[in-house]
């Protein structure tokens, strides 16, 4: 070990060079699908909410939008997904605040665990939806 | 140990941390029991069709609970949003991306509060406007 004693020290640090643990990956990606999910996955949940529930044309104005648009059911798609993938970081969160998976080796299985969890229930939405 | 000694009077203070926390855990939950409640509606209900997703939403069960959730929202969300600006729009963490920027941590953290509890009232009141017009 060495210690840096150069007077002149970087004043801006290159975040991308910083090589995160699998683990505080899934905790970062679950901050930033929370801003997702409040931003925009929620309006748009309130958005399909109101439109479905209105009236029968507009039910089917809503589903034909889905069937037609590649765009509008990519969106919505991935929408969905990314409050699925919010749910699924958290539940591990929370378990983890029962002081259940604690441990570094338990934390990176887990973390595994949630990626390919999500990963299977993609593969489910594409064949549902898609295939 | 000093610190108990120097402000005995911050107790009410010193609790709000865990009160936070434990707000925030417990609307997870509870979030998560409605989120369930809903996904099992939509797979016992396949093919999606109009008539039965109406009669879902109409119903008081429906009507109650998700006007709690409503509530439980922004309760959830903004103890999540302000923890993520109190973390990251500070001026140290914008003076890694950019010195000058850093001079307007505190703008910046001001707008972002402000624009997201309007969206969240905003958000409040729609879902309130809709299940219950």
């Amino acid at each position: 070990m060495s210690i840096n004693h150069n007077k002149v020290r970087p004043v801006y640090m290159n975040l991308f060079q910083i090589r995160l643990p699998i683990s505080a990956i899934s905790s970062i990606t679950h901050r930033l699908a929370g801003i997702y999910i409040f931003f925009i996955s929620l309006p748009l949940f309130l958005f399909l909410l109101y439109f479905t529930t209105k009236s029968y044309n507009d039910f089917m104005f809503i589903q034909e939008a889905f069937k037609n648009s590649i765009f509008f059911s990519t969106f919505v798609s991935f929408s969905f997904l990314v409050f699925a993938y919010h749910i699924l970081t958290g539940v591990r969160h929370l378990l983890q605040d029962l002081h259940i998976g604690e441990s570094l080796s338990v934390s990176r299985v887990s973390s595994y665990i949630v990626f390919i969890l999500w990963f299977l229930l993609i593969l489910l939405l594409i064949w549902m939806f898609y295939l | 140990m000093v610190f108990v000694d120097i402000a005995p009077h911050l107790d009410v203070l010193s609790m709000m941390g865990s009160t936070l926390f434990f707000a925030q855990r417990l609307s997870a939950v509870f979030l998560l029991a409605y989120v369930i409640w809903l996904i099992t509606f939509f797979i016992f209900n396949q093919p999606f069709e109009f008539s039965t997703w109406v009669q879902f939403t109409n119903q008081q069960k429906f009507l109650i609970f998700t006007s709690v959730v409503a509530l439980t929202i922004p309760l959830h969300a903004f103890i999540g949003l302000w923890t993520i600006g109190t973390d990251y729009f500070t001026q140290r963490t914008l003076g890694f991306i950019n010195n000058r920027l850093s001079q307007y941590a505190g703008f910046i953290r001001g707008a972002y509060t402000f624009l997201f509890t309007i969206l969240g009232f905003l958000i409040v009141f729609f879902i309130l406007f809709i299940i219950w017009s």
